[in-house]
C-alpha cells in the first residue's frame, strides 16, 4: 500500500484530474500538473500515449495521438514525472495501456516509475484475471496497481476489491471515456457492495463533465476522476492550456470540498 | 565438428564485413561468423579488416575464414594470429591440400564446401578428409536444391548457400542438417559507409529462432491416415486451449473490466452449446445448406504438372456463399448468440469479407447488424460496403487512427462496451480475448476436417503439407488445427511481406514483431520500442493486421507450424498465376499461400501432397490487380 496515495484520501474527498502526457508538448504537461498541483487535485492521473487507445473515447484518443505526434516515449514522460515529483507534494498515478508497460519490460518499468516517484498506475486493459502478471513488480516497487470496477462487474466486484490497492476506480457507466449529458448506472448501490468488503477508498469515473457533476460523484464516493473534459480544454488552448485547466480544477476542487 | 549447446543446429552467420554489425551479432550470438576472404566476393575482408572485426565479436562466437584456393601459409597465420578458428574451403582444394594444411596447423578445423548439382559432388563430399562438409546450393545465388539428393549423404554436413528466412523451415524439416550457413539471406539492402553490404538485424533474428525452434523436430505420426475417423470429430475434442485462454504465453483477456462478464458469458454459453446436438444439427444444416459445404478439395493437376514437383490440392473455399470462409465463423457465432438471446450484432471488417458475411447471417437470421470498417477501407471496398447495406447492416466508418482494419477492431471493442446487453461483438478472426480465439478456430476448423475425410478418400493418407495464408490467421488455424496431432503433416502458414520485410511497409507479424499485449490477447505484435503499434502495409487489405491470433503465436514458438513471408509482387504473380492455369480466381490474400506452395512445390518429390487452402474468390481483387499492372478499370 502506498502511503503519499492513502495520504490523498486522508482528509476530505479528493479531487483527480487526468492529463495525457506530451499533449501537445511535454512542456505544457508539466505546466498543465503545476496548475493541477496548485488548484488544490489530491491525486494527478498522467496518462501516457498509446497508439490504440482502446478504452477511450475520441477526445482522449487525439489527446494520445497528438502526444505521439509530438514525439513523447516513455523515457521522456520517467524524467518530467522524476522532476515535478520532486517540486510538487501531489501523489501521481499512471494511466496507461498494459503494452506500454510490458514492452518496456514491467519490472525495469515498476522500478523507474518508482524511482520517478509515482505512486500507482491504472491500466484499463489489464483486468483481475490478469493482474497476476503485472502486481508483483509494482508492488515491489511501492506502487499500488489501481482496481478497476465497472457497472457490469456485478458478482465480480468482491472478488476484485478484496485485493483492491490505492483506490478504487470505479467506472460510473458503460462505454469509453469522455462526457456524457447523464450518468444512469446505480453508483450507491456500487459503492454498498464495495463497503460489504473493504474501506479502501473508492473514485468514480468517466463521463464526468463538470464542477457539478464532481461532486455529486464525491458525495457517493471518496473522490471523483475528470479527463476528457480537462483533455478538451487542452485541446482548445494548447500551449497556453495550464492557467484555464488550472482554474477548472480549482472549480472542481472547491466543488468536491464541499461534498 | 560443429556443435551447438542445445539439440538445435549450428548457425553461422556468413560474409561479416561491416562493424556497423557486430553489436547485433553479439546479441543473436550465432555459433559461427564467416570472413569472406576471396577476392571477387563483395563481402570480402582483408587480412587487417578481419582482425579489427574478430577483436570486436564475443569469444563465444568462433570465426570461420572461407578460402577460395588461397595459399596454406595465408590460411595458418589468420590461425595462429586469432582472427579465424576455422578455414572452410569453397575452391578447388584437394585431399593433399587439406593434408598440408593440416599439417601446417593440426590444431584448425578444416571445412569444405561442396557444390550439390549432382550425385557425383555427394561422392566426393562423402570422401573429403576435411573435419566436416557443407553442401552448397550453388554459390549464394538464393537457389536453393534438390532435398531427395541429401539422402545420400553418408555424414553430418552444414547447408548453405541461398538459405533465408522463408525456406529455412522446410530446409530443417526435409534434412536434418547439424549446420546452417546465411549469408545473402540475412543481408539489408543497405551498405555502411565503407560501401560494405549490411546484414538485417531483423532477419538475423528472425532466421535465428526459426533454427531454434527447429531444437524439438516433430515426431512423425503413429497413427495411420485410415484410423482417422470420417465424422464427429467435428467440435467434440477438447477444444479448450491449454488453461485460462493460454496458448503457451499466448492469449489471455486483455481487456477492460467493463467486457469481463460479457466475455464470461460468451464462454459459458460456447461451453454449453459446442457439443449440443440440436445447436450442432442447426449448424450444420446452415453450413450444407445455405454456405455450400463441405467444399471441394481440387486436384489442380495443371499446376501440379506445370510446376513439376508434388501433388496440390486446393480446397476450394471460394465456393462457399459470399465468396470466403468467413461465412463459416459467422454462422457458427451468430446462430451461439441467437442461443444466448442477442438480437444485435456488431463486426469489424478490413476488406469487408466479414462485413459481408456478417451482413450475411443477420439477414438470414434476422438480427439487426451493425459494421465498423475504417474509412480507408471504405474507399478502397466500395462494393462491399454496398452489399452490406443492401442486406440491412449500417455501416459505420471509422476515421481513428489508421482508419484501417486495426481500428475497426478498436472501434468495436469501445462499441461493444458501450452496450452489451443485446449485443454479441462477432469477432472475424482467431484472435482477441479468450475465448474469441477457440470459438472462431473451432468453427473454421471445418475445413480442416474436411481435408483429413477428402484427401484421405481421394489419397489413402493425409498430406504432406498444408499452406494456408494468416492474416489474424482463421483460415489458417481452421485448416492447421485438426493436423496438429499428426505431426508427419508440415503446416506453413503464409503471412504478407508487403514490400518486404526488411521495410516498414509489411504486415509479416511473426517475421517482423515481437510479443506484446493488444485486442484483447498477447501475442505477437509489429510495434515499435515503445510497444506503440506500428501502421502495417499489405497489397491484400485481409492481412493488414499489425497481429496475430496467439494460437498461431504457439504453434510458431512450438515449431509445429513453420510462418513464412510472401511479398506483394510474388502474391500477385500468383493470383494470375492461378487465374492463368486452373482457370481459378484466387482472392489476394490466398495468392500469398500460392506463391509459396509455387516456390517449394517444385522442389518437393512427385510422390508428396500438398494441399493449399484458397481461402476466398478474386473477383474483389480485380480492380486492384489491374491497377498493380498499371492499367485503370472500373466496374
Amino acid at each position: 500500500m502506498n502511503k503519499k496515495l492513502a495520504a490523498a484520501f486522508a482528509d476530505g474527498k479528493a479531487f483527480i484530474p487526468f492529463v495525457t502526457c506530451g499533449d501537445p508538448t511535454l512542456d505544457t504537461t508539466r505546466e498543465v500538473v503545476r496548475a493541477m498541483a496548485q488548484a488544490g487535485a489530491k491525486v494527478i492521473e498522467l496518462g501516457i500515449p498509446f497508439s490504440d487507445p482502446t478504452a477511450e473515447g475520441p477526445v482522449i484518443q487525439g489527446a494520445n495521438l497528438r502526444a505521439l505526434e509530438g514525439g513523447v516515449d516513455t523515457d521522456k514522460i520517467f524524467a518530467m514525472a522524476a522532476e515535478l515529483n520532486k517540486e510538487l507534494d501531489v501523489a501521481m498515478v499512471f494511466m496507461t495501456y498494459g503494452n506500454v508497460v510490458y514492452h518496456y519490460g514491467i519490472e525495469k518499468f515498476a522500478e523507474n516509475a518508482a524511482r520517478a516517484g509515482m505512486c500507482g498506475i491504472i491500466l484499463p486493459d489489464v483486468p483481475y484475471e490478469e493482474k497476476d502478471e503485472f502486481a508483483p513488480a509494482f508492488a515491489q516497487h511501492g506502487l499500488d496497481l489501481i482496481s478497476m470496477i465497472a457497472p457490469t462487474s456485478e458478482d465480480r466486484i468482491s472478488m476484485i476489491v478484496r485485493e483492491a490497492e490505492g483506490f478504487i476506480y470505479l467506472v460510473s457507466s458503460l462505454g469509453v471515456t469522455g462526457t456524457r449529458s447523464k450518468i444512469t448506472t446505480d453508483l450507491s448501490s456500487i459503492v454498498a457492495k464495495i463497503r460489504e468488503v473493504t474501506d479502501t477508498p473508492i473514485a468514480i469515473g468517466f463521463g464526468i463533465s463538470d464542477a457539478a457533476a464532481a461532486q455529486f460523484m464525491a458525495e457517493i464516493a471518496d473522490g471523483a476522476i475528470v479527463g476528457s473534459a480537462i483533455v478538451k480544454i487542452i485541446e482548445k488552448e494548447g500551449t497556453q492550456a495550464a492557467k484555464p485547466v488550472g482554474e477548472f480544477v480549482a472549480g472542481c476542487v472547491a466543488a468536491v470540498s464541499k461534498a | 565438428m560443429p556443435t551447438s549447446p542445445n539439440t538445435r543446429p549450428s548457425l553461422k552467420f556468413c560474409g561479416i564485413c561491416s562493424p556497423d554489425d557486430l553489436e547485433a551479432v553479439n546479441e543473436i550470438a550465432p555459433d559461427y561468423v564467416g570472413f569472406v576472404f576471396f577476392e571477387k566476393s563483395k563481402r570480402k575482408v582483408s587480412s587487417d579488416e578481419a582482425r579489427s572485426l574478430r577483436a570486436e565479436i564475443n569469444d563465444e562466437i568462433k570465426a570461420v575464414g572461407v578460402f577460395v584456393d588461397a595459399e596454406p601459409t595465408f590460411v595458418t597465420r589468420l590461425f595462429e594470429e586469432g582472427t579465424i578458428q576455422v578455414a572452410q574451403l569453397h575452391g578447388n582444394e584437394d585431399a593433399r591440400y587439406i593434408e598440408r594444411l593440416r599439417s601446417l596447423t593440426p590444431a584448425l578445423e578444416i571445412w569444405q564446401a561442396f557444390e550439390i548439382g549432382c550425385a557425383a559432388n555427394i561422392e566426393a563430399a562423402n570422401r573429403s578428409n576435411a573435419d566436416f562438409v557443407l553442401l552448397d546450393g550453388g554459390k549464394g545465388e538464393g537457389r536453393t536444391f534438390d532435398w531427395a539428393l541429401l539422402g545420400k549423404v553418408a555424414r553430418p554436413f552444414g547447408l548453405a548457400g541461398g538459405m533465408n528466412v522463408e525456406n529455412i523451415g522446410p530446409a530443417l524439416t526435409n534434412c536434418q542438417p547439424s549446420l546452417v550457413d546465411v549469408s545473402s539471406g540475412i543481408e539489408s539492402s543497405l551498405t555502411d559507409s565503407q560501401g560494405k553490404p549490411r546484414k538485417s538485424e531483423v532477419l538475423m533474428q528472425r532466421f535465428m529462432r526459426i533454427v531454434e525452434q527447429s531444437a524439438t523436430p516433430a515426431q512423425a505420426s503413429t497413427q495411420t491416415p485410415m484410423q482417422i475417423s470420417k465424422k464427429g470429430k467435428h467440435m467434440t475434442k477438447n477444444t479448450a486451449p491449454q488453461s485460462n485462454g493460454r496458448f503457451g504465453v499466448h492469449g489471455g483477456q486483455y481487456i477492460p473490466e467493463t467486457l469481463m462478464n460479457a466475455v464470461i458469458e460468451l464462454e459459458e454459453a460456447y461451453e454449453r452449446y459446442k457439443d449440443d446436438p440440436e445447436f450442432k444439427a442447426e449448424l450444420k444444416d446452415l453450413l450444407d445448406n445455405y454456405a455450400n459445404r463441405p467444399s471441394l478439395l481440387y486436384y489442380a493437376e495443371k499446376m501440379t504438372h506445370d510446376l513439376g514437383g508434388c501433388k496440390i490440392y486446393l480446397k476450394r473455399e471460394d465456393l462457399n456463399h459470399t465468396g470466403a470462409h468467413k461465412i463459416n465463423n459467422a454462422l457458427g457465432q451468430a446462430l451461439l448468440a441467437k442461443k444466448m438471446g442477442k438480437t444485435r450484432l456488431i463486426a469489424e471488417t478490413g476488406a469487408g469479407q466479414h462485413g459481408v458475411a456478417t451482413a450475411t447471417v443477420a439477414a438470414l437470421l434476422n438480427m439487426e447488424c451493425h459494421v465498423y470498417m475504417g474509412v480507408e477501407d471504405m474507399e478502397r471496398q466500395a462494393l462491399n460496403v454496398y452489399r452490406m447495406r443492401l442486406m440491412g447492416a449500417e455501416v459505420h466508418g471509422v476515421d481513428s487512427g489508421t482508419g484501417t482494419l486495426k481500428d475497426a477492431v478498436s472501434e468495436c471493442m469501445r462499441e461493444w462496451t458501450n452496450r452489451i446487453d443485446d449485443t454479441h461483438y462477432l469477432l472475424g478472426s482467431c484472435m482477441g480475448p479468450h475465448p474469441f480465439p477457440t470459438i472462431v478456430r473451432d468453427f473454421q476448423s471445418f475445413i480442416g476436417y474436411e481435408i483429413i475425410d477428402q484427401c484421405t478418400e481421394k489419397e489413402g493418407r493425409l498430406p504432406d503439407y498444408v499452406l494456408a495464408c494468416v492474416g489474424g490467421g482463421s483460415n489458417a488455424i481452421g485448416t492447421f488445427y485438426p493436423f496438429i496431432e499428426h505431426e508427419g503433416t508440415t503446416l506453413i502458414g503464409c503471412e504478407a511481406a508487403g514490400r518486404g520485410i526488411d521495410t516498414f511497409e509489411t504486415a509479416a507479424t511473426i517475421n517482423t514483431g515481437s510479443l506484446g499485449i493488444f485486442h484483447g490477447m498477447k501475442s505477437y505484435f509489429c510495434q515499435d520500442e515503445y510497444g506503440q503499434i506500428a501502421p502495417v502495409y499489405s497489397i491484400s487489405a485481409g492481412l493488414d493486421y499489425p497481429g496475430i491470433g496467439p494460437e498461431h503465436a504457439w504453434l510458431n514458438d512450438t515449431g509445429r507450424a513453420q510462418y513464412v513471408a510472401i511479398t506483394d509482387d510474388e502474391a500477385v504473380d500468383a493470383f494470375e498465376y492461378l487465374s492463368r492455369t486452373e482457370g481459378i480466381i484466387p482472392a489476394i490474400e490466398s495468392a500469398h499461400a500460392l506463391a509459396y506452395a509455387m516456390k517449394i512445390a517444385p522442389t518437393l518429390p512427385k510422390d508428396k501432397i500438398m494441399v493449399i487452402t484458397l481461402s476466398g474468390r478474386g473477383d474483389k481483387d480485380c480492380v486492384a490487380m489491374a491497377r498493380y499492372r498499371g492499367q485503370d478499370i472500373s466496374e
